[in-house]
């Protein structure tokens, strides 16, 4: 049949330039000159054309991520506003993911964790925004009548986000008040994992390998009832500990 | 963590994939002219593959202005021209970062 040969896309220059700059050029060694190269275009012509970029971390190597985030620090004292519109844009990401519960994004949705946990790694977002996104992840749609398309009882891909986030940035909250937000996480978590029931090995082996290199000593629930009274024992202690602040 | 009671900034999310940056800021600016500080929208995408929804990011001057948004705007229907209605979500926004005023220029 006659066809037309598929017309590949062109791409202005500046376009060209930045894909080249990001996508193949960036590497450990190079990411000062990136930074610099980035810093030297006409911000506001391509600005949005770089938070693009910048959103497709998926698209580079899994062990480049860090990079991304190096730069997205960089940048943000010359150019706070694109810097701002970053996290904003990861975050809605993450959120899109969790409402549309896609497999066909998962190897994104992993990419857009690890970027998460790698932007509070070069300190350019806060721990609360980190909980925040780990409690949305444990709840979001339970409760609703989607919950069966949103997260079905057999689906583990919700523990992998929290496992990635967790590996990338979970060893700096090892004292003051980001260790016990995470300590108190940790519990919330069980009790999603065990509402999961058995688990495939690989999810569980990925579990246990967090929890020697996070909280080694932590106690592990076996069941539903032993977690919901820990978490009863815990939500008690918050309620007198915050009323004896208020008194 | 940022207590709830001073979050100022909020995202509006699900508007219309085509709506504009200006048809928008006619609806809010309508009641909310001067009450925020920053205002970002984010274009959403209207094409069959891949449809996303317009957004906008906006840090308000006070509390009570974000309740006000919220009770006027959480759950607006906004019409798209082909009459396909849309019910737009208020919520804070997960990260309470705005730019800050000052920009430094870059000497590059």
């Amino acid at each position: 049949p006659e066809r037309s040969a598929r017309v590949s896309k062109v791409r202005p220059p500046l376009h060209q330039y930045i894909r080249k700059l990001l996508f193949s050029d960036l590497d450990k060694s190079s990411v000062e000159h990136v930074l610099r190269q980035l810093r030297k275009l006409p911000w506001s012509e391509c600005e949005a054309y770089i938070l693009k970029c910048f959103l497709k971390v998926h698209k580079g190597k899994y062990s480049q991520v860090n990079l991304i985030a190096i730069l997205t620090a960089g940048l943000s004292r010359y150019h706070h506003e694109f810097a701002v519109a970053v996290v904003d844009e990861i975050l809605e990401e993450i959120r899109l993911g969790l409402e549309l519960n896609d497999y066909n994004m998962q190897q994104r949705r992993i990419a857009h964790m690890r970027f998460l946990g790698e932007l509070y790694n070069y300190e350019h977002i806060d721990s609360s925004v980190i909980f925040e996104t780990l409690y949305l992840i444990i709840v979001f749609g339970h409760g609703t009548p989607e919950q069966d398309v949103l997260d079905p009882p057999e689906d583990c891909f919700r523990i992998r986000m929290i496992i990635t986030l967790l590996q990338t940035c979970g060893q700096y909250f090892d004292r003051g008040s980001s260790k016990r937000k995470l300590d108190r996480f940790l519990i919330y978590f069980q009790r999603y994992v065990l509402s999961k029931g058995p688990l495939p090995l690989d999810i569980e082996f990925d579990i246990q390998d967090m929890f020697a290199e996070l909280r080694p000593n932590m106690a592990r629930y076996s069941s539903s009832e032993e977690v919901n009274a820990a978490l009863v024992e815990l939500e008690e202690h918050e309620r007198t500990a915050s009323s004896e602040r208020q008194s | 963590m940022k207590d709830p009671l001073n979050k100022t900034k909020v995202v509006l999310r699900h508007l219309p994939p085509s709506i504009s940056e200006a048809a928008l800021r006619d609806q809010i600016d309508g009641r909310f002219s001067g009450r925020y500080k920053w205002f970002s929208f984010r274009p959403g995408k209207n094409s069959q593959k891949n449809l996303r929804y317009s957004r906008a990011y906006i840090d308000f001057q006070s509390t009570e202005d974000v309740i006000e948004f919220a009770e006027f705007f959480d759950g607006h229907i906004f019409v798209n021209e082909k009459g396909a209605q849309l019910k737009a979500l208020v919520e804070y926004a997960p990260s309470q970062r705005v730019p800050k005023v000052w920009s430094k220029k870059d000497g590059r």
